[in-house]
């Protein structure tokens, strides 16, 4: 179980709280909806459960099973499960793709990966995302577009199997097709590993066409302000955030 | 097609100079050495890539200037430096176009990584003559990216093993590298 209790968050090197006591349990094989107003803490969240170095936790606290994360490295918080696909992927030029995957799957494994079966089981998955296969020998997201971003995203949750996996705005700037695809993974990924669950941040209720969840809260000033099932995002659609009764 | 000229210092201080003739990529290694490089372009519609890379322990300098002594000469230089410990090292790179020489083009990009608290320092200077000439230059000192160690760390992958990735990405910066013709700086990026 991934666990957000209490949690106060602020900018390192800053008095400003984006995060004010927020709390959330995400159970195995769960689906969590995180939406809210521009500027609200919903991308903060996701990076400080990462362990982002812009943010620091100034009060509270982040568990897996039961057991602090917040003393942990970015990448031992990763080998304990947790998933980003992030908002904006980092683009690193000269570092492959290829490299980059095989490199975190034997950090994963703690072996070296065989290069002919991590290539071919590479190729399977980047023909069910629909990318291109020679994007495993491109540099690291660069000259991607926002789809082949997004999807390249996907692509290293198959591959390194997380248990808690965190999209922050996963659908934001995916055609129509694209967005299925992404989903279309997500789903299988989701029916493969049936005790992994998921955290959704969303503007918008279309991406919850495909990948139903079981909560939907609302995050409103650093805070979770209401929580319901998939009515609430629906009402938010209808409504607007200032149209629902939204504690404050 | 290009001639390529590959070029390994190792803890030493040479010189070099060149007249270029033909279209040319010269891949400079070098490791903890203070080298200077004099390049003329003495032949019209030539280009020159210069991929200089160097790890650096002592106090080091690296002078290059290349000089466009003909019209529709085109040079681009890529100086990367990783200084590892706490010494100085410095970079002085001219690009020459003198007044005679039209519609080249004369670029450089110059970077250094401090791994420590070490003093670096890059001069980079274009000295233009002629109007009709594309020239850009960049100078980077700093350490890595923290966002892009995040994203790799966020993979799983250690601190150690994520700046691994960048210093050889960042050191061997071309795919045309022949890798069988650096073993010797390859194995002194594994051991930085």
């Amino acid at each position: 179980m991934l666990e957000i209790k209490n949690v106060y968050c602020s900018i390192t090197d800053s008095n400003l709280n984006i995060l004010k006591g927020l709390s959330l349990k995400i159970k195995e094989g769960e689906t969590h909806v995180i939406m809210g107003p521009n500027g609200t803490g919903k991308s903060t969240l996701a990076k400080a459960i990462m362990g982002h170095y812009k943010y620091s936790i100034t009060k509270g606290d982040i568990l897996i099973d039961k057991k602090s994360i917040l003393n942990l490295t970015v990448d031992e918080r990763a080998k304990k499960g947790l998933y980003l696909c992030m908002q904006d992927p980092t683009v690193i030029e000269g570092v492959s793709n290829s490299e980059f995957l095989r490199t975190a799957l034997s950090s994963k494994t703690g072996t070296k990966v065989n290069l002919y079966s991590f290539i071919t089981d590479m190729e399977k998955a980047m023909k069910e995302v629909e990318l291109d296969s020679n994007m495993l020998h491109r540099s690291l997201n660069m000259g991607f577009s926002g789809g082949e971003k997004k999807k390249n995203e996907i692509l290293g949750l198959k591959v390194l199997k997380p248990k808690y996996i965190i999209l922050d705005e996963i659908d934001s700037g995916l055609d129509v097709d694209s967005l299925r695809i992404v989903c279309k993974n997500i789903k299988q990924y989701m029916k493969e590993n049936k005790d992994a669950s998921l955290l959704i941040i969303t503007h918008y209720p279309r991406i919850l066409e495909y990948l139903k969840p079981d909560y939907v809260h609302i995050l409103k000033d650093g805070k979770i302000r209401k929580s319901g099932d998939i009515s609430l995002a629906l009402e938010v659609e209808k409504e607007g955030y200032t149209g629902i009764n939204v504690m404050s | 097609m290009n001639k390529i000229l590959y070029i390994i210092d190792d803890n030493s201080n040479k010189d070099y100079k060149y007249k270029i003739k033909e279209d040319t990529i010269i891949y400079h290694f070098s490791i903890n050495s203070s080298n200077n490089v004099e390049i003329d372009l003495v032949k019209e519609n030539i280009s020159l890539y210069y991929y200089y890379n160097n790890i650096n322990y002592d106090d080091n300098e690296f002078k290059i200037e290349v000089r466009h002594q003909k019209n529709n000469t085109h040079s681009e230089l890529y100086n990367h430096g990783v200084n590892v410990k706490n010494n100085k090292l410095t970079y002085y790179v001219n690009g020459i176009v003198p007044k005679d020489s039209a519609k080249c083009i004369c670029n450089q990009e110059n970077q250094i990584i401090n791994m420590n608290d070490g003093k670096s320092t890059i001069c980079p200077n274009l000295l233009i003559d002629n109007y009709d000439v594309d020239s850009n230059h960049g100078a980077y000192i700093g350490k890595f990216s923290e966002e892009k160690l995040f994203y790799l760390m966020s993979r799983g992958i250690n601190r150690e093993d994520a700046t691994r990735l960048l210093l050889t990405s960042y050191l061997i910066n071309s795919d045309s590298i022949d890798l069988n013709k650096i073993s010797k700086f390859i194995n002194e990026i594994e051991k930085i």
